[in-house]
């Protein structure tokens, strides 16, 4: 159990945190062919699209509404139709994401009511050829990437799984969706009383925090999951609800786990169809790849949701609240206590027994976690990213008996309390580098980004999260699974072994040196000689990021 | 910034092709940004990319997170030196600061910056959020400088004003209004010289200077790539302004010259013609007979070395066809460079670069081949069409490319190679060559197995 230390909010030195449109964006990267739009300045979708294509290797669909200082002032309403009406022409994707921006959600506006109304416009045209329009309120002031694609995620359930006619729909529910093209042959609702909407001027009054409206389109179909016809494909199918820690590679472990009990797994999103990097036919201007409109339509036959990652636990619960289907619940899928625990439910699902594949890779995750316990016992590990990421890696580290001595995350997330070790703070990279080094890391975890702090206070350095943008093959690293799990393990031992290889230490350390823990208070390791570091003055912390004038 | 002291911008009196426009044309600026078919950066993301290379400063962004926290560190422009530069730093404005005002966040945030790390100079950029709470940007560095005793200097570009371009302008002004003369040097030479729009992308700059070195000509400023704080207020003491390949700045090398009588030229180092013509430029505006004579001895050796040396990629080179597309910076003198090369610029876009800009590309491959839509899609149509070799771009479009199998080289700012000056040509003919004939093309061109006709 961790504690949460929220250190007194201050303007941030190195971010970790990324936006949540950005977040919400990944989640509709994952989607067949899909585009997600930023509901904002051009530079909100520029910026994003060039650091997730340095992160991916990948051409990144995303498109803006280009919103301008005057359309900001004066209604974004009409540039936001504009490029719905421009994309459906031009790029015609199955699927639309439009993820309001900090600029969208600041004035106040009514996009919600703005998006129905222009949906209600088409209501009548070609159902097959209309898009799935799912608009999210996604604000930058608020939250992080982790909070945009939870919310992301959950709005794309909500609205494409109809809420069951006979149990009531919690109306007080929580969501960021506000609005979305209604599921095939429904009609749209009547829009409801536009929350506050604002006039131009009272800019410093904003809505209330994430719902801009709450509403859910009510869904003429009768619900079918778990009922009559929903029953023979019912007990196969398996809605599998992503987080963003789960790499292409974790998400093909995933669903290879879900099909050697004879179950179809249904990933949402999946980024390993979309930005896997891979080689299609031909370049196309939306996603080539990922979770489809009628793969999303049959998640309310899900026998069974299953929440890989914290991220995705609200969707998760969701998704089972509309289905009836049985809940397995995963903070994170690394590390055989999760595992095992993922194959118990799996085998009681289906009254099967794991096939040998599985028991292979088990017994080979094993062998693994007894191989790097000598390597990566005793190490002290600061670990920086998103909190379903720091659960993940910094759990497995734990399970090999490294001891995680600083782990920051750039947004809370209830999930986090779970982490077992002492404390995790929420903070930016300046932060981490601090407590970092005050507590003597020998292995960093983290974005491309912590690169320059492992260099900086001599630790090894496993590149971690995102994004990754100097190096390649993100999307094929393994943290899930028993295999992906394993190639972690052995990723972080090597980069330990490695480093040591370079930096032998002349003699141990003296007991007697006690080693200051001013910023995290974890008990702290021996004072390494070599790295000339006794109880961590502000001062020379500071000496650390001096820039030394021209 | 008011809506007309921006308008005012773009009033370019050196920009013959400004003062064709009609009064009409020139108040609208730059072109709108179009609702679902932009790609480009915005007005905030053009002042960074002129100002952030100053290396020695604490850039600090006044917004939510999104703006500072997704670009930071994200650019190729190098430093010798201090590395301040690379570090993000933004109020990250949460729901109360918009509720609230974030104007005491972010004077807090420029005296902890200050304090942790003793910058010559902070500048301070507004962004869409908080330019629509009307924080009043000017007055809280104003306030920081005095409690600090450092120059805090507002750039007021918000994403939502435009383009890049517009970005750049901005950026410009701040200088001119707050930086540039704020500082008197005590080392000034005749042979004092100002570069404006070279940002040192992979180290370009450092391929140039020593070439100005062997003239003993001294770079004062550079606007912006590896730049120095005191140096750039001591702009004005140059002797001569060279602006490197971009119109957006030409404003800058105006306002140098009607504040301080600093004459200026335009040129670029992409090339060996433009390289060579961008020292005469110098030597010419320094008006030293001793030095032109020096320079052109230098411009025939370097010449003859660099013929030398590209002359194997040349004979590969000659004849394959190149589509180009590039913002301002560098829209008309790669094209140069390419034709230095033998290499047909069959199309280049013209969406990122200014009106100047495009005339000069107009000039050298006349109006057919302007591709005036920049979406991936056309480019690869383009490609196709024309038989291009390759795509010639910044890294948003490399994956474009290589999912259409088109060879791609990447000339933007987040790429690792440097291009500029002769051996800069070298190593770009020798990375095109590279591109081009790389043997990865053959085996992913080839139709996979079960796709091959009369398979089983």
């Amino acid at each position: 159990m961790a504690k949460i230390f929220n250190p007194e909010r201050r303007g941030a030195i190195d971010p970790l945190k990324y936006s949540q449109p950005l977040g919400g964006a990944l989640v509709f990267l994952g989607l067949a062919d899909s585009l997600p739009i930023m509901h904002g300045s051009q530079g909100c979708a520029s910026f994003a699209k060039a650091l997730l294509t340095r992160h991916f290797n990948e051409p990144i669909p995303l498109q803006t509404t280009a919103i301008s200082e005057v359309t900001a002032v004066l209604g974004s309403g009409e540039a936001m139709v504009a490029t719905l009406d421009a994309i459906r022409k031009k790029q015609r994707p199955a699927i639309i994401g439009l993820l309001t921006t900090g600029v969208t959600e600041v004035s106040g506006e009514d996009v919600g009511g703005q998006l129905r109304t222009y949906l209600a416009t088409w209501a009548d045209a070609d159902e097959d050829a209309a898009p799935l329009i799912i608009g999210v309120s996604t604000p930058d002031f608020l939250g992080g990437l982790s909070d945009g694609w939870s919310a992301a995620l959950e709005a794309l359930i909500r609205a494409v799984v109809p809420a069951p006619l006979t149990v009531e729909d919690r109306s007080d529910a929580s969501t960021a969706l506000i609005a979305a093209s209604a599921p095939p042959a429904a009609t749209l609702p009547a829009a409801p009383p536009a929350a506050a909407t604002m006039p131009a001027g009272a800019a410093r009054v904003i809505p209330a925090a994430a719902p801009v409206t709450t509403t859910v389109p009510a869904s003429p179909l009768p619900r079918q999951a778990g009922t009559t016809d929903g029953d023979a494909a019912g007990r196969n199918l398996v809605a599998v609800l992503a987080g963003p820690a789960l790499t292409a590679a974790d998400l093909d472990e995933v669903a290879g786990l879900v099909r050697a009990f004879g179950l179809d797994p249904v990933l949402v999103p999946d980024l390993s169809g979309s930005v896997d990097g891979h080689l299609a036919p031909a370049w196309q201007p939306t996603t080539t790849g990922g979770t489809g409109v009628a793969e999303l339509r049959s998640l309310r036959h899900a026998g069974a949701v299953l929440i890989a990652g914290a991220t995705a636990a609200p969707a998760g619960e969701l998704l089972a609240a509309r289905t009836g289907a049985r809940l397995l619940r995963h903070r994170h899928l690394s590390g055989l206590t999760e595992m095992d625990a993922l194959v118990t439910e799996l085998m009681a699902h289906t009254g099967r027994t794991a096939p040998e594949r599985v028991r292979r890779d088990r017994a080979r995750l094993a062998d693994g976690l007894l191989d790097a316990h000598f390597v990566l016992g005793g190490v002290r590990v600061a670990i920086a990213g998103e909190p379903e990421t720091l659960l993940a890696a910094g759990s497995l580290l734990r399970d090999v008996g490294a001891e995680i001595v600083t782990a920051v995350s750039p947004t809370p997330a209830p999930a986090l309390a779970d982490a077992p070790w002492a404390e995790v703070v929420i903070g930016d990279l300046a932060e981490f580098a601090e407590r970092a080094q005050a507590a003597g890391a020998e292995l960093v975890l983290g974005s491309s980004h912590a690169r320059g702090i492992a260099e900086r206070i001599g630790a090894a350095f496993l590149p971690t999260g995102f994004p990754l943008f100097d190096r390649l093959g993100a999307a094929m690293d393994g943290t899930a699974g028993y295999v992906g799990s394993l190639r972690l393990l052995i990723g972080a031992a090597n980069r330990v072994l490695d480093h040591g290889h370079g930096h032998a230490r002349p003699g141990r350390p003296s007991l007697s040196a006690s080693h200051g823990s001013a910023a995290a208070g974890h008990r702290a390791g021996p004072e390494i000689p070599q790295q000339g570091r006794g109880t961590a003055e502000p001062d020379e912390l500071d000496n650390l990021f001096q820039e030394s004038p021209c | 910034m008011a809506a007309t002291e921006r308008a005012a911008l773009f009033t370019e009196a050196a920009c013959d092709h400004n003062n064709a426009k009609s009064a009409k044309a020139r108040k609208a600026g730059c072109p709108k940004p179009k609702p679902g078919g932009t790609s480009g950066g915005c007005t905030f993301d053009g002042a960074m990319i002129t100002l952030v290379p100053i290396a020695d400063s604490a850039h600090v962004v006044h917004g939510p997170i999104a703006c500072a926290g997704n670009s930071w560190d994200g650019r190729g422009s190098l430093s010798s030196g201090p590395t301040l530069f690379r570090h993000g730093f933004t109020t990250d404005m949460t729901e109360n600061d918009v509720v609230l005002g974030g104007e005491q966040r972010l004077f807090d945030t420029i005296c902890e910056v200050v304090e942790r790390y003793a910058p010559p100079a902070v500048f301070v950029y507004s962004t869409c959020v908080t330019a629509m709470i009307g924080d009043d940007l000017e007055a809280v560095c104003a306030a920081a400088a005095e409690r600090t005793g450092v120059p805090v200097i507002p750039v007021e570009a918000p994403g939502f004003a435009g383009n890049k371009n517009l970005g750049n302008k901005i950026a410009s002004q701040a200088l001119l209004d707050h930086v540039i003369g704020t500082v008197e040097p005590d080392d000034v030479t005749d042979f004092d010289v100002n570069l404006i729009g070279e940002f040192n992308i992979a180290g370009e700059l450092w391929d140039v200077v020593p070439l100005l070195t062997r003239l003993g000509i001294r770079l004062r400023a550079c606007i912006s790539g590896d730049a120095r704080y005191r140096d750039i207020a001591a702009a004005h003491r140059a002797k001569a302004t060279m602006v490197v390949c971009s119109r957006a700045l030409l404003g800058l090398a105006r306002g140098l010259e009607e504040r301080y009588g600093i004459p200026w030229f335009e040129g670029s180092f992409y090339g060996v013609s433009a390289m060579g013509d961008s020292l005469r430029g110098f030597a010419r505006l320094l008006g030293d007979d001793d030095l032109s004579r020096r320079t052109e001895e230098l411009i025939a050796v370097e010449e003859a070395a660099v013929e030398t040396a590209l002359a194997p990629y040349r004979a590969r080179l000659a004849g394959r066809k190149a589509v180009l597309y590039t913002g301002g910076v560098k829209s008309w003198s790669i094209v140069s460079a390419l034709q230095d090369l033998g290499i047909e610029v069959v199309g280049s876009g013209i969406t990122k670069s200014s009106d100047g800009d495009v005339d000069k590309i107009r000039e050298l491959l006349g109006d057919a081949k302007l591709i005036s839509d920049g979406s991936p899609r056309e480019l690869l149509r383009v490609a196709e069409e024309t038989g291009a070799d390759i795509l010639v771009a910044g890294g948003r479009n490399q994956y474009t490319a290589i999912k259409g199998r088109l060879p791609f080289l990447d000339i933007n700012q987040e790429r690792h190679i440097p291009y500029a000056g002769y051996t800069g040509m070298v190593e770009f003919a020798r990375r095109l060559d590279m591109a081009i004939g790389s043997p990865v093309w053959e085996q992913v061109r080839r139709p996979a197995p079960w796709d091959l006709v009369g398979a089983h």
